[in-house]
């Protein structure tokens, strides 16, 4: 009996101590699915959502692949994505094969990807997030996903550091909008131009609008929260907005000639000249992305004279 | 006269209400603006800029759609011709989506021009294919549906690859009368002169052709010309009321059909008391938007209210007039004899392409174009796709070849007559309710769908025992309902809108393991229940009287083999989404090659659809690599534009 015990004991103690020696390495964390194990700090991601490439950009981490790299550069652009970056194929579906031929050890999915978790798995590890939801705060969920890809790259503390530069950078340019307007800021209303009769009106849960209370400023004409926080509208809503300001953001090449058009121009805001338009920035980027619609958003609201 | 004036009494409520629903304005300001008064404060200049413009646009492509939808179904003596059944909607869809995404500097005005253009080309191939004996029968009916499918494929592949480029053109597809100027209205005013010009010169040629053709020639008149410049005209007008506001597709099938319902005889009266009732019910349906619109938060297109609307009222009022077209056309002219080699080189085929699927390496950076063994990974990514794919193929072969022969009419089809629209209709509504994905609908609410389907045909076709032009008004209705919602999810906009479209473009991408067996197994064993239904599908195919004196019990076989279909259909389209046109093509094919008895026909078109669905699958995998585009989608292409070839081929249906 006693060197058959002694033998179990043994490689117990053998199994015990590879786990140790892994476990050096392995990084437990929770995606939306539950709880995941990674083997160690991932050297090899491939993001198959834009937000998600731009919080790994932010991080300093260049992907080795990313899904419709052509689409992101056109319509995300900031962070810029580096030149040497695989294109993996569209994002509702991204080529699994390409992706396994990069042989990447994480694997990056974003709110509509879930069904594809299962197979991607066969590739490598796969954390996904449910980012966008009516039924949570996008834009805290946007920031925990960002700390937790920070915690994944052993990056946490330079995710902190991002996030509260940005919370600074939020600050300085409420400081400037209190300048320039006084203390009672105007309320704002943020739309896209979405033809020549009819705006996509940002609401509760939207970027744009987070980025304006981030700002200190509140919806002038407040929606309920959705999905991805945004509506329909017929332009002549937007009478609406009563004392507030108008901002509409870039680029404007579905309006058509809205802006001459006798109904626009009867607008209570147009008429008191309290519009104004945004540069171009992605409205469903990652928690970080927040700082380039604030930029913007408060270079446009800076044009707009506080009397008017 | 008492029917002219109440539908327009009807009008006049209906655009009351329209204007109320629209801003509110008192009733003496309205009329104090109409009458001339200046518009001051923003109330009064949305109800004279926006309000108004948008009930007069709605009282114009009403009657557009009204009078032209009459003038076609009276050129074609056929109730179920309008615009989006010959094609003419999907075709200036699909021109736009293209000029959106590779012309993007295009401004808006001259959308109206490549929009006039993609129309009068999509009319113009579907009028070549069923060609003039073809237009009175379901032929031009098929031939506009089938050019539909292939289109708005076409139309589907492009946004798949430029999702955002495409933005611009949803709302437009989606149908809506919202204005902020008189810009469209007078835009479009002008081009409304030719509908009294049609209206006083088309009565005579028409009541002529009623006569029949030869009734016509034989009074010494030549009638094509004439009908030829009042068809053109028609569709230019109707090309430009689809410029101003886009597709809004079911008006112009419906108001003729309420014009005769309500009891018009003549051609005249029929063609002006169908622009009334055009009017009088896109009025109705944009009042209904208007509503829906303040309603749910988010701007509902008109042409979705109008589809939504219309769907089910097209049934009920096309129904009896159609219970007498039975039409049963002829299966083409094929090989009389079925050659021993070709079964033997069709699953040859099959196996080639199998392997090929399995080993082909794709891109460059892969050492692309190589053939070389999967690695395990590469095997367990794979199969279940190709398993999905096979399965996929023969089982719409299967289902195609059943109805071709219950209905006994060569271009019946699971994906046109609507068998697989009902489990298409079920998911997008389960997505479009709960807000989720539409990947994450379990197969029983695609099972539901098709079921529902099934006892809606059941129902409607029990009287008329289950006659073509029954089936087809079903799938029809459905279809142009599908469409609606899509472009309804599409026109709201986020991130989420595209995966609707991706799936409607029958992908093999998300094949589990699990699912392609269940797919696999399921085909397998409703191809052996097909087998033992040979004998009945013999019988019913050469005719109910002889079915009924073998001993058949036709009602129930019947009502069998269509629950055989739906079972067939739901399967697929659970676990890839629809296919369109393989269902159509392979037992076609295999009549072609000479299989013309049923037992042959199935084991052959089910090879076919194997092969079809295979090749097309590995297509999508490495055309545009690393890109990829649905395999459902690749072979409606291919498939459609086979199947178009092969009707211009053999003009007489």
């Amino acid at each position: 009996m006693q060197p058959r015990i002694s033998r179990h004991l043994l490689s117990v103690l053998l199994l015990m101590s590879l786990a140790v020696m892994a476990g050096a390495g392995e990084i437990t964390v929770r995606d939306d699915r539950g709880e995941q194990t990674l083997p160690g700090t991932p050297q090899r991601v491939v993001a198959l959502n834009w937000s998600l490439t731009g919080d790994l950009l932010e991080l300093g981490i260049t992907p080795v692949g990313v899904a419709d790299i052509e689409g992101y550069n056109q319509w995300v652009v900031n962070p810029p994505l580096p030149e040497r970056v695989a294109d993996v194929g569209t994002r509702a579906e991204p080529n699994i094969e390409r992706i396994a031929a990069l042989e990447p050890d994480l694997i990056l999915l974003s709110t509509d990807q879930k069904g594809l978790a299962g197979t991607m798995e066969r590739v490598a590890p796969v954390l996904w997030f449910d980012a966008f939801r009516r039924d949570h705060d996008n834009v805290e969920k946007a920031r925990e996903i960002f700390l937790t890809l920070g915690r994944v790259f052993d990056r946490e503390s330079m995710a902190r550091e991002k996030l509260a530069r940005q919370q600074q950078r939020f600050e300085k340019l409420s400081g400037k909008l209190r300048e320039h307007f006084g203390q009672d800021l105007p309320e704002v209303a943020v739309v896209l131009i979405g033809g020549p009769t009819t705006v996509r009106l940002y609401g509760e849960n939207s970027l744009p609008q987070h980025a304006l209370k981030r700002l200190g400023l509140e919806p002038a004409m407040p929606q309920p929260p959705s999905q991805w926080g945004q509506n329909k509208k017929p332009v002549s809503d937007l009478s609406a907005i009563d004392e507030g300001i108008l901002l509409y953001l870039k680029p404007t090449r579905l309006a058509g000639d809205l802006f001459t058009t006798p109904l626009w121009q009867a607008l209570p805001v147009v008429e008191q000249d309290r519009v104004a338009a945004v540069e171009a920035t992605w409205p469903y980027g990652g928690v970080l992305s927040l700082r380039y619609l604030a930029e913007h958003m408060t270079e446009a609201l800076l044009t707009i004279d506080p009397d008017a | 006269m008492v029917r002219y004036a109440t539908a327009l009494l009807l009008l006049c409520a209906l655009l009351w209400l329209h204007l109320r629903l629209d801003g509110a304005l008192p009733l003496a300001q309205q009329w104090a603006l109409v009458t001339g008064a200046e518009p001051a404060g923003f109330d009064q200049v949305r109800f004279f800029h926006s309000a108004l413009p948008r009930a007069l646009l709605a009282i114009m492509v009403g009657a557009v759609l009204g009078m032209v939808g009459s003038l076609l179904q009276q050129v074609t003596q056929n109730p179920l011709v309008a615009p989006m059944t010959v094609g003419a909607s999907s075709g200036a869809w699909l021109a736009l989506v293209c000029a959106s995404v590779w012309l993007p500097q295009l401004g808006v005005d001259h959308r109206a021009l490549v929009a006039i253009t993609g129309a009068l080309l999509a009319v113009a191939l579907v009028l070549a294919i069923a060609g003039r004996n073809g237009m009175g029968g379901l032929g031009i009916v098929l031939a506009g549906m089938a050019t539909h499918i292939l289109l708005g494929a076409a139309a589907g592949a492009i946004i798949l690859l430029n999702q955002e480029a495409a933005e611009g053109v949803y709302l437009w597809g989606a149908g809506d009368l919202t204005q902020s100027d008189w810009r469209w209205v007078q835009w479009l005013w002008p081009h409304l002169l030719l509908l009294p010009v049609i209206f006083l010169l088309a009565p005579r040629p028409l009541s002529l052709l009623r006569l029949g053709m030869a009734g016509a020639r034989g009074r010494g008149l030549s009638t094509g010309p004439v009908l030829v410049v009042l068809l053109l005209a028609g569709l230019w007008v109707l090309a430009c009321s689809i410029t101003a506001v886009g597709v809004i597709s079911f008006i112009g099938l419906i108001a003729p059909n309420v014009a005769r319902s309500l009891g018009t005889r003549r051609s005249g009266d029929e063609l002006l008391f169908s622009a009334l009732m055009g009017a009088v019910l896109l009025m109705g349906a944009d009042a209904l938007a208007l509503a829906a619109s303040v309603w749910s938060d988010n701007l509902v297109p008109s042409g979705t209210a109008a589809a939504l609307m219309g769907a089910p009222a097209l049934i009920v009022f096309a129904r009896r007039q159609l219970a007498g077209q039975g039409g049963a056309l002829a299966m083409p002219p094929g090989a009389r004899h079925l050659h021993p080699a070709i079964p033997w080189l069709t699953g040859l085929v099959v196996l080639a392409l199998l392997a090929g699927s399995l080993t082909h390496v794709a891109g460059s950076d892969q050492g692309g174009g190589v053939f070389s063994w999967p690695s395990e990974l590469i095997f367990s990514l794979r199969w279940p796709r190709l398993l999905t794919a096979a399965g996929a193929g023969a089982g719409m072969a299967v289902a195609g070849l059943i109805l071709q022969r219950l209905i006994r009419n060569p271009l019946a089809s699971p994906d046109i007559l609507g068998m697989s629209a009902g489990a298409t209709l079920a998911l997008v509504l389960f997505s479009l309710w709960t807000g989720t994905s539409i990947y994450q609908a379990g197969p029983h609410v695609a099972f539901a769908g098709s079921l529902l389907v099934l006892t809606v045909l059941l129902l409607l076709g029990r009287r008329s025992e289950y006659a073509p032009a029954m089936v087809i008004l079903v799938g029809i209705s459905l279809a142009a309902m599908i469409e609606a919602l899509v472009h309804f999810v599409l026109a709201q906009g986020g991130e989420g809108a595209h995966n609707i479209v991706n799936w409607l473009s029958g992908s093999t991408y998300r094949a589990s393991g699990t699912r392609s067996l269940v797919l696999g197994g399921g085909i397998v064993g409703l191809f052996a229940l097909a087998l033992l239904c040979s004998r009945w599908m013999t019988l019913i195919s050469i005719g109910d009287s002889m079915a009924l004196s073998r001993g058949v019990n036709v009602p129930r076989v019947r009502l069998a083999l269509l629950l055989l279909v739906c079972a067939l259909c739901a399967l697929v389209t659970t676990v890839m989404g629809p296919v369109a046109f393989v269902g159509l093509l392979a037992p076609h094919l295999a009549m072609l090659l000479g299989a013309r008895r049923v037992r042959p026909q199935l084991w052959l078109a089910m090879g076919l659809g194997m092969a079809l669905m295979l090749l097309s699958d590995w297509l999508g995998r490495v055309l545009l690599y690393p890109q990829q585009l649905p395999a459902g989608l690749v072979a409606a292409l291919l498939g459609g534009s086979y199947f178009l070839f092969l009707l211009s081929r053999r003009r007489p249906l």
